[in-house]
């Protein structure tokens, strides 16, 4: 028997509304049944709405939820009586659980309570991520004093990801910076006839700001953001669990190895970008002013102290460990799904530029305030 | 009437065959269920079944149609006619319950809302997670997770299902109400089953017709009652050497 083309016919009785089914009520076709029966449930004179399925054809879940929803919507008072129902369909609708009373809307939270929220979600964030120094340093101290040792090779792997793969990155940026303030020196200083003065502004600035701060973003980028998404992968993926389970510490088996490497390689990339900047410099003072090299140099050296060359190590160290940290703590702090890894490097790139920046301002404060 | 699934001649496998030359047809409204140590080729064969993994040789027939003769952008009408519940359950972790359940109402139907919200209700019901919706898969317990993973595969009330392990690793009474879940697919909503399973027990409650693979291919075929009859060693174990 071919089944007729889906669609309803409504007969009254009274306060009666008979709906006559026709046809396949399934996925594809529910939503006409459902409109009619919306149609119905709006109506004050109906009391009483009978469905007649003997001329139904197949059911399926969709079906069943439009009868369902139908019986909802028509509340307590008004009735909904099903007839015509076959073995199979009356099976379909036992199996369908009574209906549940309209779901409770979440409680509206207020703007104070989010900020609330939010002061101790970043209280406990910030116990942890002291903890995380906490350890790192009493691990790598255990490391130090060789009453733990770190996993084989895992340093040296990690010096050579972080610091050669990014080798040509930084130098190229480093190398177009210098080259940048010297342009933007040349024009200003000559106005002056200051010109020579080149020298002592390329120095100065790749050598106290602009080194440290350009090495501290890519390795940001590069570094911070793999070291998130790392232990982001792990958290997720329960490994660290698993490590905490055999009694081996996540933090020296992931983080102290990070760290150093970090340590080490902050500092020698930064080293780098000072004399590739100056060497940048360098070059366009001689093809705009046609300044010697070796002249360049002597005002480079006449001017930069050996306190302003510290600064800009030092500075280097602090933006390292800030990015290991940053990392490693954001990523260890992921939960439960893929998408908190997403958020865990994003926020760690983030987090770390803002605090690279912040501190190199606060340096410059105390050491300009200090004549430093 | 044409079976929902018929395999012939197939052979599957990864570089080499790990089962060859299959010939197997499942009813309309049968729980078929695969039988087979661990290796054997159980949950490659599920996935040629379904249109993931192309076999060596043969064909799969789905509803009739010879699925890898078809281009790939004209099988999805056919496999959305199946639901396959993942080994491992595969849920969006990303994701609330519900919205797994509901993803393949919301983007292969232009159901509305509120009937998408009711059905996934009434399947939440039906695999006995009522009142759990909201939750996120990482907050469930592993049997909770594969009847989430239940729920998604037949939401569409599709007229063949798969189920690879569904009870594997679960104590006996999380187990007991999976195969629940399985008979009413079968009785209410009148669903072909295929279930891979290790459990005797589950297989005792569900089962009209198992296929035991082994050695490369089918060993025995038939009835619970048939194969306990069998002298195929493989089977013979199956059945009697572990209650020893
Ligand atoms: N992606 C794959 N690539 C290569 N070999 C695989 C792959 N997946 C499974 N196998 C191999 O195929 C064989 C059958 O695996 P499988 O179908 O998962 O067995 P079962 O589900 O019966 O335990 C095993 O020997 C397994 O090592
Ligand atoms: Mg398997």
């Amino acid at each position: 028997m071919p089944t007729p083309a889906p669609g309803t016919s409504i007969e009254r009785n009274g306060r009666q509304a008979i709906v006559h089914v026709r046809g396949d009520v399934v996925v594809g076709t529910a939503r006409k049944l459902h409109a009619t029966l919306r149609a119905l449930q709006r109506r004050r004179d109906v009391r009483e709405v009978v469905l007649d399925f003997t001329d139904a054809g197949r059911l399926d879940s969709a079906g069943v939820a439009v009868v369902q929803l139908a019986k909802k919507g028509l509340g307590r008072r008004r009735t909904l009586q099903l007839t015509g129902l076959d073995e199979r369909k009356q099976a379909a609708f036992e199996l369908a659980p009574a209906p549940t009373k309209a779901r409770k809307e979440p409680i509206a939270v207020t703007y104070l309570e989010r900020v609330g929220e939010k002061v101790l979600e970043t209280g406990a964030s910030l116990r942890a991520l002291a903890s995380l120094v906490g350890s790192t340093l009493h691990q790598a101290m255990k490391v130090l004093t060789r009453r733990a040792k770190l996993p084989a090779g895992s340093v040296g792997g990690f010096v050579v990801t972080m610091g050669a793969d990014a080798v040509f990155i930084v130098g190229l940026l480093s190398f177009l910076l210098g080259m940048t303030i010297a342009f933007q020196g040349v024009v200003q200083l000559n106005k002056f006839g200051a010109g020579v003065f080149v020298g002592d502004m390329v120095g100065m600035s790749m050598i106290r700001e602009f080194g440290p701060m350009m090495t501290a973003i890519v390795l940001t980028g590069r570094t911070g953001a793999a070291i998130a998404a790392e232990l982001g992968t792990m958290k997720v993926g329960a490994e660290i669990d698993a490590l905490t389970a055999m009694g081996v510490s996540p933090v020296r088996f992931l983080v102290v190895p990070r760290l150093t490497a970090l340590t080490f390689v902050g500092p020698a990339l930064t080293l780098m970008a000072m004399f590739i900047g100056i060497a940048g410099g360098m070059l366009v003072a001689a093809l705009q002013l046609g300044m010697r090299a070796g002249v360049f140099w002597d005002r480079v050296v006449g001017r930069v102290g050996l306190h302003d060359f510290t600064q800009g190590i030092g500075k280097s160290f602090v933006f390292a460990w800030i990015i290991g940290f940053a990392g490693a703590h954001l990523g260890m702090r992921a939960t439960g799904d893929a998408s908190s890894v997403g958020t865990a490097t994003t926020r760690a790139v983030v987090v770390s530029i803002f605090c690279i920046i912040v501190v190199d301002a606060i340096f410059a404060t105390i050491t300009t305030l200090g004549g430093w | 009437m044409t079976a929902p699934l018929a395999t012939k001649g197939v052979s599957v496998g990864y570089d080499k065959p790990i089962l060859e030359n299959i010939d197997l047809e499942v009813k309309q409204g049968e729980i078929l269920t695969l039988l087979g140590g661990s290796g054997s080729g159980k949950s490659t064969f599920l996935r040629t079944l379904a249109g993931l993994t192309p076999p060596l040789a043969g064909e799969v027939f789905l509803f009739g149609e010879s699925l890898y003769e078809l281009p790939p952008e004209q099988r999805a009408p056919l496999l959305q006619r199946i639901g396959f519940a993942f080994q491992q359950d595969a849920l969006f972790t990303s994701m609330s319950i519900e919205d797994n359940i509901a993803l393949p109402l919301r983007e292969l139907t232009k159901l509305p809302e509120s009937i998408v919200c009711e059905m996934v209700r009434m399947r939440l019901a039906l695999v006995g997670l009522e009142g759990l919706g909201r939750r996120m898969p990482s907050q469930l317990s592993g049997g909770q997770r594969k009847r989430a993973a239940l729920a998604r595969a037949s939401i569409l009330d599709p007229e063949l299902i798969f189920a690879d392990e569904p009870t594997a690793g679960l104590d006996p009474v999380v187990a007991a109400g999976i195969d629940e879940t399985l008979v009413k697919f079968r009785d209410a909503l009148g669903m072909s089953v295929i279930v891979v399973s290790h459990e005797l027990e589950s297989i005792r409650a569900t089962t009209d017709r198992a296929v035991m693979f082994a050695k490369g291919g089918i060993v025995a075929a038939g009835t619970l009652d048939e194969l306990e009859q069998s002298h195929e060693q493989a089977v013979f174990e199956f059945f009697h050497a572990r209650s020893a």
